[in-house]
């Protein structure tokens, strides 16, 4: 069940003046569920694009709790597409909604921003997280066979924002047979757990 | 979450042949002056794949090749392992069993760089490339004991070469890099080059000196020679694996089943020798991956993996006897469903045999085989089948241009058609993903074959059919055809999406109206064929007669197609029977608020726009067009119907639908071809589509059970009302749980709440 927020949590949107302090609390937050972490221009690529669909969740002493990363672009020529591409919650944290606060936020920005569709991409085995993304409304819309290194499927979740997007032609053809994955879905990622809370 | 990339091999760019190199050291540096430490510049073209592809040097955790200060170079580069060093019996059992469970981990997807090739001994067989069989041993001085020199080693290289041979098979049919199967060799060869009889002869030798070794204990003996024998029959399966359409044999395989046997008993006897493996190896191994931990799984994981794999090669023995089509069709979608799914060698075997150099299995031409399925279905005994261009050579003969256009026919459907059966051999997850890719091409071949239809009925002087208050209509076999197979495949999307588990417990009335509303248009599809043979068989009994020719010639054909149609037909109406049981119980289920709900009342988008991106896959098909919203909403939630209504139309499907399943179980997997001589029967495989059947029948008791509970729920001594709430508590059980039948039927668990207030949801 989703608790409110405790209010001793400040929820702030990433500010690139801050970087240096924000991104290596970041990657410590992130990188602590991975067993291979994500080279900084992961971080930049995302942040120096779109640090405004960044948000963080801050405790009273002003250290990180949990971290949001998104994207929105054009998908394929098609949809404006969102990608949440990133979501912790420090572990003693949990369960405290904090997560599920931060994708809010972040919908809500890709939503002003009027965006088509959000997707993402969970571990099969994190209910957690796939709790939390369905209960925003997201559904799963297929499922990705060892998709992480650790041999772990995954399935794609998506929410549909706006009527007619689903008939959207893209460019590419997303199910083609070749054997490498399209550009922007990489084919593995590491044993990461979306951090959650709720 | 965002994956992290392992392919970090950046696709090679061409370079512009005009481009003429140019030092621009200093404009690089004037340029980097005037940014800000750690300000990102990115081209245009730098994508997401790139930046995750990325590595940081000098970072322990991503760069291989970091040493950190103060260490060794040598010591962190180098194992300080012996390789000739003697070893026990038992320790050579034990490194035996340890580079099988390395073999497996690397069949079941895992890198060499983080199985195989963290063995020391394999290294050193590898690197430096070896020229001749001779260089290919642990150390240039041998070591004394014969049982690393000989037998280890004899081991060792056999276990490479069975790699050669999979490596091979795998790469070359249709898989996905890193989803099935890492075909990265680091740069080392997998003594390709070598000819497999080497590789026997050492193994013989190896055994031959074990057997006479009189100072190692029998049991411990016993177990080295079976591990070598497993070796040998193993090479033996793997090598030259497409001989089986020539020689039917699965004997190697056999063997190798029985050799597993002994090991597993003796996997006890072994002791590990975990220092002769090293993650310092994959330093040295050319690739730009960081460093990866050794994949370790356990000795029953790696010997059942094989075990399958053998007991799977042996099975799929039972296709290789081509009985018609749609037997094929069952045999190779039944076998390939078996759980856990065959393993990608397995698959890559397959593929190979069903369709090579444009034969299937080895014995039928493509075009043979779309010929036998369109006989089967749409045109026994049909002069569009039997027109050729050899025999008729006047190209104003209707004949001839038949011939012609059905040439072009094959042309274009022959191979589309093999990939339906094809693409039961990618995983379960592709197999979902690319129906839903080529059923759009189906929905284009379906437009084209009716071209194709209307000038072949008037070559063929077709008459019409008058339908009763209707107008005269043809038979268009072509496009019915293809109609069938789009419409099995949009089935396939949705049985799929419930083995794949992607549905949320709200969507399933609404899924499984959908079902069997594609069920019902099919089940008329085939009525509509039915009646264009009918009239066709009265026409050739009727010509026949005036040509004083014996109807018995052509008689067989019809029957073959009414019998195909009637198995069809029975199948089809079984699942559309038990879609509607389970769709009207789960919209009682949702009326009353017992259905579980996945999303909750505060989430983003809609009911209509979750139809929409659950049915995007059907949406760019023309037929059957995707049903509106509204009209959607209506008939998946039964709007206006009473419960008792309900409840009568789910006892009723349920009835009917353990009917319909006896029927289909009691057909059998196989349709029996009275002309063909009886051959050996797919024992195996037809076990597990009996399985399958029963599983779902099943099933059907459960669901019969739910809607009972359901039924003494709402019109019982208590009905609910508003303010009693039914007092239901419904449980949807996971995929692989035990009260889930079958993956492609779920069924609530529906029980009485013991609390007086039930949750709502």
């Amino acid at each position: 069940m989703t608790h409110d927020a405790p209010s001793d949590l400040r929820y702030v949107r990433y500010d690139s003046a801050r970087e240096s302090e924000y991104v290596a609390a970041m990657r410590q937050l992130i990188s602590k569920d991975l067993s291979e972490p994500y080279s900084i221009y992961v971080y930049r690529y995302f942040l120096y694009q779109w640090g405004d669909l960044c948000f963080l969740a801050m405790d009273e002493k002003d250290e990180m709790v949990g971290v949001v990363v998104s994207k929105l672009e054009p998908h394929r020529g098609g949809p404006l597409r969102g990608y949440i591409a990133m979501l912790a919650v420090r572990e003693e944290y949990r369960g405290r909604g904090i997560a599920t606060k931060l994708v809010r936020m972040a919908i809500d920005a890709m939503i002003e921003r009027n965006a088509d569709e959000i997707v993402l991409e969970t571990e099969i085995t994190n209910t957690a997280a796939m709790k939390l993304y369905e209960r925003l409304g997201f559904l799963r819309s297929k499922q990705l066979h060892r998709y992480y290194l650790n041999g772990n499927s995954a399935y794609r979740l998506v929410l549909l924002l706006k009527e007619g997007v689903g008939s959207i032609r893209t460019s590419f053809d997303p199910y083609g047979m070749p054997h490498a994955p399209p550009a922007d879905q990489p084919a593995h990622a590491v044993a990461a757990t979306q951090g959650n809370g709720s | 979450m965002l994956p992290n990339n392992e392919v970090r091999v950046p696709p090679p760019r061409a370079a512009a042949q005009s481009a003429v190199p140019r030092d621009i050291t200093a404009d690089f540096t004037e340029a980097s002056s005037k940014l800000r430490t750690g300000q990102l510049v990115k081209d245009e073209t730098f994508t997401l794949f790139e930046a995750v592809g990325a590595l940081e040097i000098m970072d322990s955790k991503m760069d291989s090749g970091y040493i950190a200060p103060g260490e060794n170079q040598a010591q962190a580069l180098e194992d300080n392992y012996d390789v000739r060093r003697d070893l026990t019996p038992k320790q050579v059992v034990g490194l035996m069993d340890q580079l099988l469970c390395h073999e497996m981990a690397w069949h079941m997807g895992h890198p060499l760089s983080q199985t195989l090739f963290t063995s020391i001994y394999i290294d050193k067989l590898l690197w430096p490339v070896p020229r001749t069989m001779e260089d290919a041993r642990f150390d240039r001085v041998p070591s004394e004991s014969p049982l690393v020199s000989h037998v280890l080693r004899a081991y060792c290289l056999a276990l490479i070469k069975s790699c050669d041979f999979v490596h091979a098979r795998v790469a070359s049919e249709y898989f996905y890099e890193e989803e099935d199967f890492v075909t990265q060799l680091y740069n080392r060869s997998l003594l390709s080059a070598f000819d497999s009889s080497h590789f026997y002869r050492l193994l013989d030798q190896a055994v031959d000196w074990v057997e006479v070794e009189e100072g190692i204990d029998q049991k411990v003996r016993d177990a080295i020679r079976s591990r070598l024998l497993l070796r040998r029959d193993f090479l033996a399966s793997v090598d030259q694996d497409l001989e089986i359409l020539d020689t039917r044999s699965t004997d190697s395989f056999m063997s190798c089943l029985s050799h597993l046997k002994a090991l597993a008993e003796t996997v006890s006897l072994g002791t590990t020798v975990p220092e002769a493996f090293s993650l310092k190896l994959q330093r040295k191994l050319a690739s730009t991956v960081p460093p990866r931990p050794i994949v370790h799984i356990k000795h029953e994981d790696a010997f059942a993996h094989m075990k399958r794999l053998c007991q799977d090669a042996i099975d799929l023995q039972q296709i290789l006897d081509y009985r018609g089509p749609s037997n094929f069709k069952t045999a190779v979608w039944t076998l390939l469903s078996r759980k856990p799914q065959p393993s990608v060698y397995i698959r890559s075997l397959l593929q190979a045999l069903i369709v090579s150099d444009l034969t299937i299995l080895g014995a039928v031409s493509v075009k043979q085989f779309l010929y036998d399925d369109l006989a089967e279905l749409v045109l026994p005994s049909s002069i569009l089948l039997r027109a050729n261009t050899d025999e008729v050579e006047v190209p104003s003969d209707p004949r001839f241009q038949i011939a012609q256009q059905m040439e072009g026919f094959v042309k274009r459907f022959a191979q589309p058609f093999v990939d339906t059966v094809r693409c039961a051999c990618l995983n379960r997850c592709r197999i979902r993903r690319t129906i839903c890719h080529t059923v759009i091409d189906w929905d284009n071949l379906q437009m084209e074959a009716e071209e194709l239809d209307l000038q072949l009925q008037n070559l063929s002087a077709e008459p019409a059919l008058q339908f009763p208050g209707g107008e005269a209509t043809f038979s268009y076999p072509l496009s019915s055809w293809a109609y069938h197979q789009k419409l099995i495949q949009l089935r396939l999307i949705l049985q799929m999406g419930f083995e794949l588990s992607i549905y949320a417990p709200e969507e399933l009335p609404g899924v499984y109206w959908y079902l069997s509303h594609i069920c019902s248009t099919h089940l008329a599809h085939l009525d509509r064929i039915r009646t264009f043979i009918v009239a066709a068989r009265k026409r050739d009994l009727v010509s026949s007669s005036s040509r004083a020719e014996n109807p018995a010639q052509t008689s067989p054909a019809f029957h073959k197609s009414f019998l195909y149609l009637e198995r069809l037909t029975t199948h089809i109406i079984a699942i559309d029977a038990f879609a509607i049981a389970l769709h009207a119980l789960y919209v009682l289920l949702a009326r009353h608020n017992v259905l579980p709900s996945a999303s909750s009342p505060e989430a983003y988008s809609s009911d209509r726009l979750r139809y929409e991106l659950r049915m995007k896959p059907f949406m760019p098909i023309s037929l059957p067009e995707l049903v509106p919203y509204e009209e959607y909403q209506r008939e998946a939630t039964l709007d206006g119907d009473a419960d008792t209504t309900i409840l009568d139309r789910a006892s009723k499907a349920i009835t009917e639908a353990r009917k319909a399943w006896e029927a289909t179980l009691a057909n059998g997997a196989f349709s029996e071809d009275v002309s063909s001589p009886t051959r050996e029967p797919s024992i195996a495989i037809e076990e597990d589509w009996r399985r399958d059947i029963k599983d779902t029948m099943r099933a059907c008791i459960g669901a019969s059970i739910a809607i009972e509970t359901v039924k003494k729920a709402l019109l019982g001594d208590s009905p609910p009302s508003e303010k009693k709430p039914v007092n239901l508590q419904v449980v949807i059980p996971e995929i692989g749980s035990k009260t889930q039948w079958h993956d492609w039927w779920i069924v609530p668990q529906i029980s009485e709440n013991k609390t007086a207030n039930p949750p709502t949801s």
